[in-house]
């Protein structure tokens, strides 16, 4: 396992060097962080803008500035935006407000995922399985922005309306300037008001996929010789189908959600966008593209193929745990 | 259906994972502090540009109008600009309006500071803070004491000296040439303020610029929280994480106001859907996004609980000719170009849908709801005038194709392409609707969203490089308009400035000489027009419409108005009252 561990980890080194300098020089050729600066009236002095290239180092060739951003993020050092300011304190921030969100709405939906999978697969073309089955379908053609904009105007509003009071808020992480003056509980359900939709709409998304992903590898399960030899030596049904069952039919839905929350962790970029998270998503579009920013898009793709890369080791790790005949050294 | 311990343990681990990791959020509970002057209640702004990574507003990374929305209550400055656009004097800093003086080619102004001024942390504001906000700006050279990173030194750059007498209650401002937009220097609704100098002063010239460089990042805040406004930005009230701030009464403030306890800023972002769902759900006081036409008849209908109001603003659209075009170096194309189109037309079908008011913009240099402005558009530009248009064509040469497009013998056929930037549907749509007119005249004109448009001389399809036939964009501009001098001065040699027609005559550049050192508002203003009168017969640029800018709010709030200068929508928050 530990030499699996290091195989992987600098399999992946190449990789994150090989997109770097990938994604630097597209960022590269077509950034051009000084263009906000041509049409402002009056236009600043031409100091000004020869100032700010050297500053961004703009004036320098493309493999040297490649190479002072390659040396700068082996040292922890992910440089400055452009307006000056360390990416990697921003960075920080970022994740941990990325974190916040989806980490609960995860747990969440992989929960479900699996309730909903076995239900459907043991209780399969009954009516339970047909309702779950639409249900599910119904979710997965919901576009990520409606399905958000639907809870904020029809379930945010509603219950609000019901209790007369604001219980569920549709922007950022907290009122804003509230822990001026509150503490304890208010803060406390307010953080929890502000979390719910956020939670709701990313948990009932993502679950949705993985539901058919678990419900799929249950059938396939559960129609197995050694299911049947199972209950051929007398254990109970539910116990054949959770400890001989559940156990193998975990390991596809494995892969699938260690992609899928590694890759959540560049940012729900929607979800964030619609409920006001100021997360990776955001960072990438707001403050990297649209800044045109190469330190910042850098940062963030460094960050988040980290997190890729980490989640299918986890991914790889748990096959082992879950299947005792995959044995990884 | 049971977990296993193990699975049960995963799964615990997760959840406990979660709400570890959601404790950490937010800022610090601070002490609730109470109005001590008879403040209450607190009002949410959604500001929808850009989170500021920096407050300093003289340098680039400062330069964002949340950046100027924040500061808008915070540095003093001589003048306001007023929603009607007229620029008036701040009589909350000045006992009394400003002196102007010219004699013998200088132009002198004497500033009287109030004796009650004084900043956030009990030091008076005086001359030496007018001369210390000068002498940070006046240039951009190292060599002269100046500082590169400063984005601005125009104006600074004429004023010879900044003196204070009466305690420093007196400042006097020479200039070593006049400069009509004097009004604007040192004052924060035109783009900076003035400065603490007992915060930020250094005698040596390179340490000062190392200061202005750093600026003051939004994770530290204000020097030393200073204010020498109604509102105060307190370090600890900045959560960069959620990218709110909240402004609090500044306790030294000696005007009327703030009436509120806490005015909060909070970033949510240019998603228009947010803002309004934002505003339905009363999380949002007063919002200001980039009015888009579902969404203003959303918010429209959530009247009599939110009120809201459409203005037209600095920024106009515009359509510029390349005169190094060969079709468009002709002055007759260029005049049949505009002649061709139906500006009213335009108007109707863009902004037109958002208010009756828009009107079609007949001047470059004065805005419509301006004062000064004058339609000096000759009549034949008024209206649309096809038949006109295609005789001009015909005394240059062009005659009419098979499929009704112009040819000429040499340049061939009549296709301009008019660039614009990429994703902005307004420019689309005015595109879109000039197509047809413009066929109607023999003239084939097609759209081209171009990515570029705005990039320096490398990049050959930009403005810069000339690379372009025709282009819509927009000019921000300011209630002072000396600095429109850029846009329609000739080049000079390879150096175009803000010309990206590249069209000019001496007679123009010495008019415009003139308007930018003519400190007399009323002279200006006759300048300015004569200067836009010359323009309609170079017919390099055609003006077409202000922007419309929506502001959105609560009608419990009492005292919001819309300032479409750079003042913002902030500008008069300290009189703002909740009901």
């Amino acid at each position: 396992m530990f030499f699996f561990t290091i195989r992987r980890i600098i399999a992946s080194v190449f990789v994150l060097l090989a997109s770097s300098f990938l994604v630097f020089a597209l960022c590269a050729a077509s950034f051009d962080p000084l263009a906000r600066y041509y049409t402002l009236q009056p236009r600043p002095p031409e100091s000004f803008f020869a100032n700010l290239r050297e500053e961004l180092g703009l004036d320098d060739n493309f493999f040297v500035r490649y190479w002072n951003w390659l040396t700068g993020a082996l040292t922890g050092d992910f440089g400055e935006t452009v307006n000056g300011t360390p990416v990697a304190e921003q960075l920080g921030s970022r994740l941990l407000v990325t974190g916040r969100m989806i980490l609960l709405a995860m747990v969440i939906a992989i929960v479900l995922a699996i309730i909903v999978g076995v239900i459907g697969a043991v209780r399969q073309y009954k009516a339970s399985d047909y309702v779950l089955t639409f249900l599910v379908y119904l979710l997965i053609a919901l576009p990520t922005f409606w399905f958000a904009a639907l809870l904020k105007e029809f379930v945010a509003g509603g219950v609000n309306d019901l209790f007369g009071e604001q219980i569920l808020y549709t922007i950022g992480e907290e009122t804003p300037g509230l822990a001026l003056y509150a503490d304890g509980w208010e803060l406390w359900s307010d953080r929890l008001g502000h979390l719910v939709l956020p939670t709701v709409s990313l948990a009932l998304l993502a679950f949705a996929a993985w539901s058919r992903f678990q419900r799929s590898a249950m059938l396939d399960v559960l129609g197995s010789d050694y299911m049947r030899l199972a209950r051929a030596k007398g254990l109970t049904y539910r116990r054949t189908v959770v400890r001989h069952g559940l156990r193998n039919a975990l390991i596809p839905l494995t892969t699938v959600v260690a992609l899928y929350v590694g890759t959540l962790f560049g940012g729900a970029i929607i979800t964030e966008q619609v409920f006001v998270w100021h997360g990776m998503g955001e960072y990438l579009i707001q403050n990297g593209i649209g800044n045109n920013d190469i330190n910042v898009v850098l940062g963030w793709l460094l960050v988040s193929a980290v997190f890729v890369v980490l989640f299918n080791l986890v991914a790889d790790i748990l096959y082992a745990v879950l299947d005792p005949r995959i044995r990884l050294s | 259906m049971k977990f296993s311990k193990r699975s049960a343990a995963l799964v615990a681990t997760g959840v406990a994972g979660a709400l570890v990791l959601s404790a950490c959020g937010g800022s610090d509970d601070g002490g609730g502090e109470d109005g001590s002057g008879g403040q209450s209640g607190r009002v949410v702004f959604g500001e929808a540009t850009d989170f500021p990574e920096n407050l300093f507003p003289n340098i680039a990374a400062g330069n964002a109008v949340s950046t100027a929305n924040i500061l808008n209550g915070i540095l003093p400055g001589t003048f306001n600009a007023l929603p009607d656009f007229s620029v008036e004097y701040n009589d909350n800093l000045l006992a009394e309006e400003p002196t102007l003086e010219t004699e013998g080619g200088t132009q002198v102004n004497v500033y009287t500071i109030r004796d009650e001024a004084v900043w956030s942390d009990g030091t008076p504001i005086t001359a030496d803070d007018f001369e210390f906000t000068w002498r940070s700006s006046r240039s951009g050279d190292p060599a002269a004491g100046g500082c590169a990173s400063v984005l601005s030194t125009t104006g600074y750059e004429q004023i010879e000296s900044v003196e204070g007498s009466d305690d420093g209650k007196t400042v006097t401002v020479t200039y070593a040439t006049p400069y009509a937009d004097w009004q604007g220097l040192f004052s924060g609704d035109f783009g900076g303020g003035i400065l603490p100098a007992h915060l930020m002063d250094d005698e040596d010239p390179v340490a000062l610029c190392e200061s202005l460089t750093a600026g003051w990042p939004i994770s530290e805040g204000l020097p030393s929280d200073i204010s020498g406004g109604p509102w105060q930005l307190l370090a600890e009230n900045i959560d960069v994480g959620g990218q709110i701030v909240v402004l609090t009464p500044n306790p030294e403030w000696w005007g009327d106001g703030p009436n509120l306890e806490q005015l909060v800023i909070q970033n949510i972002g240019n998603d228009p859907t947010t803002a309004v769902q934002g505003i339905q759900s009363g999380e949002l006081g007063v919002i200001y996004p980039q009015p888009q036409l579902d969404l203003v008849e959303q918010v429209q209908g959530l009247e009599p609980n939110v009120e809201s109001e459409i203005t037209f603003g600095l920024s106009f659209e515009h359509l510029d000719f390349n005169t190094q075009d060969p079709h468009l170096a002709d002055i007759n194309v260029r005049r049949a170009f505009a002649m061709a189109l139906d500006r009213e037309e335009i108007v109707e079908q863009t902004v037109g849908q958002f208010s009756s008011d828009a009107q079609v913009l007949q001047n470059r240099i004065y805005f419509n709801n301006q004062p000064q402005y004058e339609a000096t558009a000759p009549d034949e530009y008024q209206t649309q005038n096809v038949e006109m248009a295609r005789q001009l064509l015909e005394q240059s040469g062009y005659t009419a194709g098979p499929d009704g497009i112009y040819v000429h013998p040499e340049r061939g056929p009549l296709n301009i392409q008019i660039d614009t930037t990429a994703n902005n549907p307004l420019r689309q749509t005015t595109i879109e609707v000039m197509i047809p007119q413009l066929r109607e005249a023999g003239i084939n004109a097609t759209y081209n969203a171009n990515p570029d448009i705005f990039a320096n001389v490398d990049k050959p399809t930009s403005l810069a490089a000339g690379g372009f036939q025709a282009a819509l964009f927009a000019w921000v501009g300011s209630p002072l308009r000396a600095a429109t001098q850029s846009i329609y001065s000739s080049p000079q040699g390879d150096n175009v400035q803000q010309n990206y027609s590249r069209q000019g005559t001496p007679e123009i550049d010495a008019l415009f000489q003139q308007f930018v050192t003519e400190p007399d508002p009323e002279a200006q203003a006759e300048l300015g027009n004569q200067i836009d009168a010359l323009l309609w017969e170079q017919m390099a640029t055609v003006p077409l419409y202000q922007k419309p800018t929506f502001i959105a709010y609560q009608s419990a709030i009492e005292g919001v108005e819309d300032n479409s200068t750079q003042a913002g929508p902030l500008w008069n928050s300290e009189t703002w009252t909740l009901q």
